[in-house]
């Protein structure tokens, strides 16, 4: 009988050492705390586009959670999505003014709805709805905002010619636009390698309006954003005279290889790739 | 022509061999209400299943997590992201490594056994025996020790995993210089309760711990009663268990994600 005893109890020991280790899992590390809801009530938003927004995303007041998307569903007959976030009652006092705008945590993470306070006495109530509301900016509008769209281009009435001679200018194409404080003024017109002086002569057709711009600006290859293509970007100089049609610009900055840039970051890079120009162009000629 | 023979054999054989098990499983699930009359066996069989494994599993655990955090901590500083070592553990040890090898494990250290048990006591005539003296041999011998797997394995599972974080955190915290709060932050943050824990933890350790005890008592309930036999039966336990547990997951992974 005491053998029996001490096998009962051992295995007691084992299930209640089994539960504690789930109830140290369930609670210690992960994120259940998040899970807790108190008492919640329930305000609509609209968007026209929630991008990737999901069920049980958190609801984010200055950074703060306060609550968690409930559901997720197409307004009946139009095309606009319907979003009810379960806020917890302790944050009632929310302007009615407020504007609710779905962001992304981060350059990668997930996205989440974030209030922003408006000024408003009224508060929104349970089941109210929150009228002001920002929708998730999907990467391509936001890649289009750079290029100006491309349509801005094809506005453009009279041009004149410009050059610039870089050493290079990475994956610059012709109808990459031609930027001065990141808005366009015109387009790359034409690519051509210099066979005298052995670099990238490129044209770029800048709109008549902008004919103001110093002889003595400078030209660069710039990436829009880490992933974006390339355009070229003119920082004006201080000469009195300026740029006409047919003159060169002198002061020009060649584009950063991706490759030269997180070679500098990474001890470990080899420093052996740094003409990466030829090697970045060739690829599609070697079969 | 022999070749052709050999090889209908074998399938047909494995085919036999899955449904007899099949079958052999609803008539433990009918055997199991019959059992609730000897559930002390069941209790000494969890204490010797869960309890006795306690020991290698927890050695195991931390040493899977110890390693992992040692591993992931060199190559995430590469990326300059050793902060989410943690959150990488902890969800490689919920969704795949905690049930999966707690499961390995747990049929080498009690599936074998069980087999070799039941293959020994229908080897000595012990099984004969209780079928003459009208004792159920599916109700006292069987169902018991399915019933002990199936309740040990998420137990045994839960722990394998505590102290695979635990190891995780030794050294990842305490050795590698992770800073605590970033560590335990992070993974807090990511690991999900329903998606990590009950459908990684538990449903799979479930699923694992059916399948392995039930290999187990197949095995030794139909091994032919001889030394040899016996000594085979045990064999297979392993080698069908190991192959069943990580087809499953596989398939389990594809369902719960």
């Amino acid at each position: 009988m005491s053998q029996r005893k001490s096998y009962a109890v051992g295995t007691g020991l084992f299930i209640v050492l089994g539960f504690a280790a789930l109830a140290y899992l369930a609670t210690q590390t992960s994120s259940v705390a998040n899970r807790h809801q108190g008492d919640s009530y329930t305000v609509d938003a609209q968007f026209t586009n929630v991008g990737q927004l999901k069920e049980r995303a958190p609801v984010k007041v200055a950074g703060v959670r306060i609550g968690q998307v409930q559901s997720i569903e197409l307004e009946p007959g139009k095309p606009v999505a319907d979003v009810k976030l379960s806020i917890d009652k302790r944050y009632a006092s929310i302007p009615a003014d407020s504007v609710a705008s779905i962001f992304t945590s981060g350059l990668l993470g997930d996205q989440y709805v974030g209030i922003e306070y408006g000024h408003a006495k009224t508060f929104v109530a349970a089941g109210g709805k929150l009228a002001l509301t920002h929708s998730s900016q999907p990467l391509e509008a936001m890649i289009g905002k750079f290029f100006g769209a491309g349509g801005v281009n094809d506005n453009i009435g009279g041009t004149y010619q410009v050059t610039a001679n870089f050493t290079n200018i990475g994956t610059l194409s012709v109808g990459a636009p031609v930027k001065m404080a990141g808005v366009v003024i015109g387009q790359v017109a034409a690519i051509q390698a210099d066979p005298v002086k052995l670099d990238a002569k490129v044209t770029l057709a800048i709109d008549d309006t902008f004919n103001k711009i110093p002889d003595d600006s400078s030209a660069a290859v710039f990436t829009s954003g880490l992933i974006g293509s390339q355009y070229v970007a003119i920082q004006p100089g201080g000469s009195p005279d300026n740029l006409k049609n047919g003159e060169e610009m002198i002061l020009t900055q060649s584009a950063m290889q991706l490759e030269d840039l997180i070679g500098k970051f990474l001890v470990n890079g080899s420093p052996g790739d740094k003409p990466g120009s030829g090697s970045s162009s060739t690829p599609a000629g070697k079969h | 022509m022999n070749a052709q023979v050999g090889r209908d054999n074998i399938v047909t054989q494995s085919l036999g061999q899955i449904g007899d098990c099949g079958l052999f499983l609803l008539r433990i699930l009918a055997a199991v209400p019959r059992s609730m009359r000897h559930a002390l066996e069941t209790v000494r069989q969890l204490w010797f299943v869960g309890a006795m494994s306690l020991t290698i599993i927890m050695v195991c655990g931390l040493f899977v997590g110890m390693v992992l955090s040692l591993q992931l901590y060199h190559v995430l500083s590469i990326f300059g992201g050793t902060a989410a070592t943690g959150t990488v553990v902890a969800i490689a040890i919920y969704r795949e490594l905690g049930p999966v090898v707690t499961a390995l494990l747990f049929a080498g250290r009690a599936g074998t056994s069980i087999t070799a048990e039941i293959g020994l006591m229908r080897a000595t005539d012990q099984i004969a025996a209780m079928e003459l003296m009208a004792v159920d041999p599916l109700a006292y011998v069987v169902a018991p020790r399915f019933l002990a797997g199936l309740i040990a394995m998420p137990l045994l599972c839960c722990v394998f995993c505590a102290m695979g974080i635990f190891g995780g955190h030794l050294v990842g915290v305490t050795w590698l210089g992770i800073d605590n709060g970033t560590f335990w932050s992070n993974m807090t943050a990511t690991v999900d309760v329903w998606q990590d824990i009950v459908n990684g933890v538990i449903w799979k350790s479930l699923a694992f711990g059916a399948v392995v005890s039930l290999i187990a008592v197949f095995q030794g309930f139909t091994a032919p009663p001889t030394s040899e036999g016996v000594a085979y039966a045990t064999t297979r336990t392993v080698v069908a268990s190991s192959i069943a547990i990580l087809a499953l997951d596989f398939v389990l992974t594809a369902f719960l994600m």
